[in-house]
């Protein structure tokens, strides 16, 4: 059993060196904000939150804030209705015509962000409209909405239709099937979805590079800092826009607990 | 149940509406432009094929096989590095796995400019985070690998294995334990059984996964950016050069038309054979 245990303590080595390679440079980005020094010297003689103070006096964090937060919340009521009728003509009927609209719809997916991102930048211009944050959140609807359809998709497939039936022969309407027997059943593939619509937007770099203008998504502005302007102002940034998108995602896990349990 | 008086075509009706026009649209606008004369403007002018000759002649190919070889490094690096955790997570984590699963999916949802700017202080050279621990735990000093190629393919592998590691995973638990203690029983030896058996019937997980990388990688351009320290020239750079400084745009949609092409080839095979009904459906 000897080497069984070597295996073992392998197997769990393994796991944590890759988990450890997706976490260091998350967890660079913390330390690296705790200093105050233009330049970065790490092990930093200071260690202080100063730079949070800074940010957080800043306008511009909050303007970019604002700008993230518009584009997230279009893309998640837009992707969450579009995509709410897109997992129902993907999954609950059969219909001639469905397997072609199953590929159609995966495949933005399957398509490099940086070039449709330049492709629709292209055909802004072209057609006259002014990139803003609103091209910003078209752009990564074109490749939210397909992600959000097959993340409802899945909550339909296993989804039995004979419980509509039965509500229809109790002398259900229409409207009262929908709200009573389908809603709740795949409620909880619309609240995933709600969940992939806004963090993808929110964390987006490749579509709204190009196409969110004069507009600055808080993404592009790191990207643009990391490469040229730097400062403490920008890992501190980042680390604010990362736990304001988890605290609005705990937000809303709560809010549909209390609704829970009120009802 | 009936297909024709189906209300399937209703409901599809308003995606589809909107694909068409924001992505298929586009692409066709895209296309359209890459067949203008240099430098125009508008889509008025007779067709012709001077920018795809140009393209070549002008050294573009040089860009596009970066970004080939960046996206087919990266495919089969994060292939090696998600196979054996997508075995080891499945097989052996127990109740580990849902907790190392969750936390291999969060960066997923943190920005890629979040983390390849982490990953950029990590590497700086000097007052960087590795290079200053070594130097200050053990008066080590190390180079740095930021600004060069290798250290951009560091960051595609790092963004993009949570994109393979995901579907492998779904594969790996596609496969019955029964089969493989079959195959063991009946005297296959480790690699047999990989051979043989896992990979097989882990192969949608594996096709989803390697086309997924592969794809996403031909368009990267961030890395190179932020770690590369444009020391070599991708495709997607390449574009927007021609968009935005050159302003020839005729010139800009050939190359992006290139890419298009090159990844509808890749796509549209694999995508055709899945089953996509059979994936979702779990």
């Amino acid at each position: 059993m000897r080497q069984g245990r070597h295996l073992s303590a392998l197997r769990t080595l393994w796991i944590v060196a890759i988990l450890a390679f997706l976490y260091i440079p998350i967890v660079s980005v913390v330390l690296a904000s705790l200093a105050n020094t233009r330049y970065m010297r790490f092990p930093h003689r200071v260690w202080t939150l100063e730079a949070y103070g800074d940010a957080l006096s800043s306008f511009t964090t909050w303007q970019l804030h604002s700008i993230s937060l518009s584009i997230a919340l279009s893309v998640v009521v837009l992707s969450t209705i579009l995509g709410t009728l897109g997992a129902v003509a993907f999954a609950r009927y059969d219909w001639r015509g469905r397997t072609w609209f199953q590929r159609f719809m995966v495949l933005p997916i399957f398509f490099p962000q940086p070039v449709l991102g330049l492709a629709l930048l292209l055909t802004f211009t072209a057609i006259g409209i002014q990139p803003s944050w609103k091209t910003a959140a078209l752009a990564h609807l074109v490749w939210i909405l397909p992600i959000v359809t097959l993340v409802i998709s899945v909550r339909f497939f296993g989804y039995d239709v004979a419980q509509e039936e039965a509500a229809y022969d109790l002398g259900a309407t229409h409207v009262q099937v929908v709200r009573e027997v389908t809603l709740p059943q795949i409620w909880p593939g619309i609240f995933s979805g709600i969940l992939f619509g806004f963090l993808l937007s929110w964390s987006n770099l490749p579509l709204s590079v190009f196409t969110s203008g004069p507009d600055t998504p808080l993404p592009v502005w790191l990207f643009s800092r990391t490469a040229t302007n730097y400062s403490p102002l920008v890992p501190s940034v980042a680390v604010i826009g990362t736990v304001v998108s988890a605290l609005i995602v705990v937000g809303a896990g709560l809010l549909l607990w209390a609704g829970r349990r009120l009802r | 149940m009936s297909r024709t008086g189906s209300p399937g075509p209703w409901f599809a009706a308003p995606v589809a509406i909107f694909m068409l026009l924001c992505f298929a649209g586009p692409i066709l606008i895209v296309t359209w432009f890459s067949l203008m004369p240099s430098r125009t403007f508008e889509l008025t002018a007779a067709f012709t094929l001077e920018n795809y000759v140009a393209a070549i002649s002008d050294g573009y190919a040089r860009p596009m096989m970066w970004s080939l070889l960046g996206a087919a490094i990266t495919t089969i690096v994060t292939a090696l590095l998600a196979w054996p955790s997508a075995i080891i997570l499945h097989r052996y984590a127990g109740r580990w796995a849902t907790l190392v699963s969750a936390l291999i999916a969060l960066p997923i949802f943190i920005s890629e400019s979040v983390r390849l700017f982490g990953m950029s202080v990590f590497m700086m050279p000097r007052g960087g985070i590795l290079a200053g621990s070594l130097n200050a735990a053990f008066g080590i000093e190390i180079g740095s690998i930021l600004n060069t190629w290798n250290a951009a393919l560091v960051g595609m592998i790092y963004i993009h294995l949570p994109f393979m590691l995901f579907p492998l995973l779904l594969g790996v638990s596609l496969i019955p334990a029964d089969r493989i203690e079959a195959a063991r029983d009946l005297g296959a030896n480790r690699w047999q059984v990989m051979r043989e058996v896992e990979l097989p019937l882990a192969a949608p997980g594996l096709m989803i996964g390697a086309l997924l990388t592969f794809v996403l990688c031909l368009g990267a351009n961030a890395e190179a950016a932020i770690l590369g320290g444009r020391a070599v020239t991708v495709i997607t750079a390449a574009i927007e050069q021609r968009f935005n400084y050159a302003q020839d745009w005729p010139m800009g949609a050939a190359l992006t038309v290139g890419v298009i092409a090159i990844t509808a080839a890749i796509v549209l095979p694999v995508l055709s054979r899945l089953d996509l009904n059979r994936l979702t459906k779990r």
